[in-house]
């Protein structure tokens, strides 16, 4: 059997001519000041009633357009954030702002905005998919079959939606819960965990489901994950908690353009270190080199050969989100 | 309002989707045939004794309605609390408990909304499900003893006894049924108010029985004569009242007024007690 054209990858392209949606440009850039902060956490802090302290002043924002992921350890505070973001849970102290509407203050307002995906997604397994979203939207206040038909098809549902969700796999169940979270035109999409279970056929589909959300409906996406290659494959920056504290909170390493990194490899590293440390750059113990903004890397070079360095290799290194989470995880 | 009404729709078709649902009515013929089958077999040696004793002929007061008051009380008493409490029981501790909680409050819905419509469903369904009891054992009586007669009406709680023909007495049969369907609310409302704890929804449902059963005995214990009236089952008895020839009605509204307030705090305090939970798994 062929495979089908682009390696089997579906094209979501066609199915995404909602009007109320579609802007009509592809949307790549993400973390652009002038965008306006659509999801602001402000000072968050929960103790459980057992005295666990789950979050301690937290406090971030996810500006239109961009996803966002939220990464931490299981236990960490991820999903009490979210949890608050949807009113189930409520702070100690601070409040999460949607739109510039308060969850804390106005629920049903802030929440019009939103779709999404909080913990495992569990349906009436005695009603169909159909159904279900029919019970889910009615409490929207909302119900366009039109609209249902078109995300049921673009999460590719279109023909198991009238059977019982008790025969759905795993991975059927997680594309009902996106279309339930995308009913009805949210503005942001709150993901816990969406990958969860799935097996990496269907990782690899979700993903690009949500890529294509992003690229051509401009849709904000905040999402929750201890996977770090999902959070660098799919998200413009990250915040990671550890502990329930907000350590990291700046744009996913592989998505970096300011930051110029170089890996220098010799064998005189304390000697590059004090050049380097004198021409203002700095350098880790593995030779991780980063370049401040207001010098050129042939510079460094230039200074760490005039200096006597033998210097064996220097080229661009590219850090991974791994790199950066086991350094927090270490540093703390 | 139409919209309150297609999230109820929604609601209520939660509760017919589920195969358990007919099971339970089901359940409930079963118990009317079975109920029906001893009456044919023996008799009803007590409700002959009070109308021979009264001087009226048991012949024409053995109707279809007399049969139906009997195996509805019956199938009410052996059943109908068993079933109200599992189905209020499980409405919001069992969404809560499986998550689904989690997918419906993720919507602009208020947990107030939420919950009203549930409180709607598991209190609409009582009062549905009395109805279906009364009308088919109406239906069984009818196999059994045909159409006409009188109907001899005895409710021994509110101290009821009455004679009627058949054209009044199927009146008062409908309209005992109507208030014993809202009389039966009150047990709904008990398990739901359990069910708005973080427990399991066994328990609310053990729970709500278990409240249900005590009352009851210490009603008819005696040493709570004078107190009769902190007595929830007391106040429910109040449908009896409906069939006494000449109804009392200042003690039917008062029973009914305390049924509708001890309703009304069991949701508020359900209500206060859901509202303040951090709803996380």
């Amino acid at each position: 059997m062929q495979p089908p054209p682009g390696g089997g990858k579906r094209d979501f392209g066609d199915l995404f001519d909602a009007p109320l949606l579609k802007t009509g440009n592809t949307i790549r850039t993400c973390h652009n000041p002038c965008l306006m902060a659509l999801l602001e956490v402000r000072h968050l802090t929960k103790r459980w009633p057992t005295g666990r302290l789950a979050l301690d002043d937290v406090s971030f924002e996810v500006q239109q357009g961009e996803i966002l992921g939220l990464l931490g350890h299981n236990g960490a505070g991820k999903s009490t954030i979210m949890g608050i973001t949807l009113g189930m849970v409520r702070p100690d102290t601070g409040e999460v702002r949607i739109g510039g509407r308060s969850v804390q203050k106005d629920r049903g307002g802030a929440l019009q905005q939103i779709g999404a995906i909080y913990e495992a997604a569990v349906f009436y397994d005695y009603l169909s998919g159909w159904q279900n979203l029919r019970v889910l939207c009615s409490l929207s206040g909302w119900w366009d079959e039109t609209e249902v038909k078109r995300v049921v098809q673009m999460v590719n549902l279109n023909r198991a939606i009238h059977q019982k969700t008790a025969t759905y796999s795993h991975g059927m169940r997680q594309r009902l819960a996106l279309a339930q979270a995308l009913l009805p035109q949210p503005k942001i999409l709150l993901l816990d965990e969406p990958t969860d279970g799935l097996d990496p056929e269907g990782i690899r589909e979700f993903r690009e489901l949500i890529l294509h959300l992003r690229q051509h409906q401009g849709m904000t996406i905040m999402l929750n994950s201890h996977l770090l290659g999902e959070i660098e494959q799919m998200c413009d920056r990250c915040v990671i908690i550890k502990d329930g504290k907000k350590v990291f909170a700046g744009p996913v390493p592989s998505q970096e353009k300011t930051r110029r990194i170089f890996q220098l490899e010799t064998s005189d590293i304390g000697l590059a270190r004090e050049v380097l440390g004198r021409a203002g750059a700095t350098m880790d113990k593995h030779g991780i080199v980063e370049v401040p903004l207001n010098m050129e890397p042939h510079d460094l070079v230039t200074a760490l050969v005039q200096g006597k360095v033998q210097v064996s290799a220097w080229q661009p290194h590219r850090r991974t989100l791994e790199e950066l989470y086991m350094g927090l995880s270490s540093k703390s | 309002m139409m919209l309150f009404f297609q999230q109820w729709y929604g609601e209520l078709l939660k509760l017919f989707a589920r195969r358990r649902t007919y099971i339970g009515f089901g359940a409930f013929v079963a118990l009317e045939i079975v109920i029906l089958l001893l009456i044919k077999k023996f008799g009803m040696g007590p409700i002959q004794k009070a109308v021979v004793g009264s001087g009226e002929s048991f012949e024409y007061y053995f109707s279809a309605l007399t049969v139906a008051s009997t195996v509805m009380g019956f199938s009410v008493f052996l059943l109908g609390a068993l079933f109200l409490s599992l189905v209020a029981g499980d409405i919001v501790a069992k969404e809560g408990e499986d998550g689904h909680m989690r997918l419906l409050l993720a919507r602009p819905v208020s947990r107030f909304r939420l919950l009203l419509l549930k409180y709607l469903t598991c209190t609409g369904y009582a009062f549905f499900l009395i109805q279906f009891l009364a009308w088919t054992s109406f239906l069984l009586g009818l196999v059994l003893r045909g159409w006409g007669g009188g109907y001899f009406a005895i409710v021994p709680e509110v101290s009821v006894v009455a004679f009627y023909d058949w054209g009044p007495g199927l009146q008062r049969y409908a309209c005992s049924s109507l208030a014993l369907g809202l009389s039966m609310t009150t047990v709904s409302s008990i398990a739901f108010f359990l069910s708005c704890f973080r427990i399991k929804p066994a328990a609310a449902t053990i729970g709500a029985l278990t409240y249900i059963l005590v009352d009851f005995i210490l009603r008819n214990s005696g040493f709570m004569d004078s107190y009769q009236h902190f007595l929830v089952t007391k106040h429910m008895s109040s449908w009896g009242r409906i069939l006494s020839e000449t109804i009392d009605w200042p003690l039917v509204w008062r029973g009914y007024s305390v049924v509708f307030a001890v309703n009304l705090t069991l949701f508020t305090l359900g209500y206060a007690v859901f509202e303040s939970r951090d709803l996380k798994s």
